[in-house]
């Protein structure tokens, strides 16, 4: 039982450190992609928490973000190996393409965690740990305290100008 | 007495041999860790419809619905190991991120013509 904490708290991790850093990479929080993320925004903003931060959990509502195509490619690899993750990478584009969002953040994202949860089947940790550990990962962004969230964000945003 | 045990059994045996909906030698039953992961996927789940329905803000209420449709889609993978299984969580995402995006949208006050 221990032993499948830790190891659901290891692919959250991992989860998460993936999520936020191609969302980084790719600049969720600059500004709104559309007119709806700016409006999330200006509302954790009136909540007490970071306008970035709130940009970039808008941009997550708004469109498949990197945090979705690490969830899709969990469950891709999940559900058919290696194939099964190019297949939700696909389908990740797609979607971008549907909700009128510019970037790629989804289709990097989504790529990159077929890898790492292959990686991580390769390692011992099955790929429906993945599948929780990112649920728990959006879970702690979007899900608990929409002002710390996004202050965190925030924070991580000024860091990496 | 007899009769009717023997007709159940053929019975049963017939519902065993009859292809389901799911029978397909792709799709194997959820392992037990599948299952674990899907009940805390559940719980999550509830624990953001709570949420919802006592944010009084409704752009907040947004990302919550957001973990919400992510749980989901994890329980529809987790519950269907079989290559569309994978096309149907998506296609779920995909449509209910859309759908935020239009009710965040609209609620903004629509697109600038």
């Amino acid at each position: 039982m221990i032993s499948l904490i830790l190891q659901i708290g290891f692919a959250a991790l991992c989860a998460w450190v993936l999520f936020i850093t191609i969302d980084m990479i790719w600049a969720l929080p600059r500004e709104g992609g559309v007119v709806g993320a700016k409006a999330i925004a200006a509302a954790v903003e009136k909540a007490g928490g970071d306008l970035r931060g709130g940009t970039m959990m808008g941009n997550i509502v708004s469109s498949p973000d990197a945090s979705a195509g690490t969830l899709l490619a969990a469950c891709g690899v999940y559900c058919f190996g290696i194939p099964g993750g190019l297949l939700a990478t696909v389908l990740v584009y797609i979607g971008n393409r549907i909700c009128s969002d510019p970037g790629y953040a989804g289709t990097t994202g989504c790529f990159l965690a077929t890898f790492m949860v292959y990686g991580g089947t390769k390692i011992g940790i099955p790929a429906e740990f993945f599948i929780i550990g990112m649920v728990i990962a959006i879970l702690t962004i979007q899900g608990i305290s929409h002002r710390h969230a996004s202050r965190l964000l925030g924070k991580i945003w000024r860091l990496r100008k | 007495m007899e009769a009717s045990e023997m007709s159940e059994d053929i019975l049963m045996s017939l519902l065993d041999n009859l292809p389901g909906p799911f029978a397909s030698p792709m799709l194997q039953p959820p392992a037990e860790s599948a299952e674990l992961a899907a009940i805390l996927c559940g719980m999550i789940a509830l624990y953001a419809v709570i949420r919802i329905i006592f944010e009084p803000d409704v752009m907040r209420k947004l990302p919550f619905l957001n973990v919400f449709s992510f749980s989901i889609a994890g329980i529809m993978a987790l519950m269907i190991p079989h290559p569309l299984g994978v096309i149907a969580a998506a296609a779920y995402f995909i449509g209910s991120t859309f759908e935020s995006n239009a009710i965040a949208s609209t609620w903004a006050g629509g697109v600038e013509p």
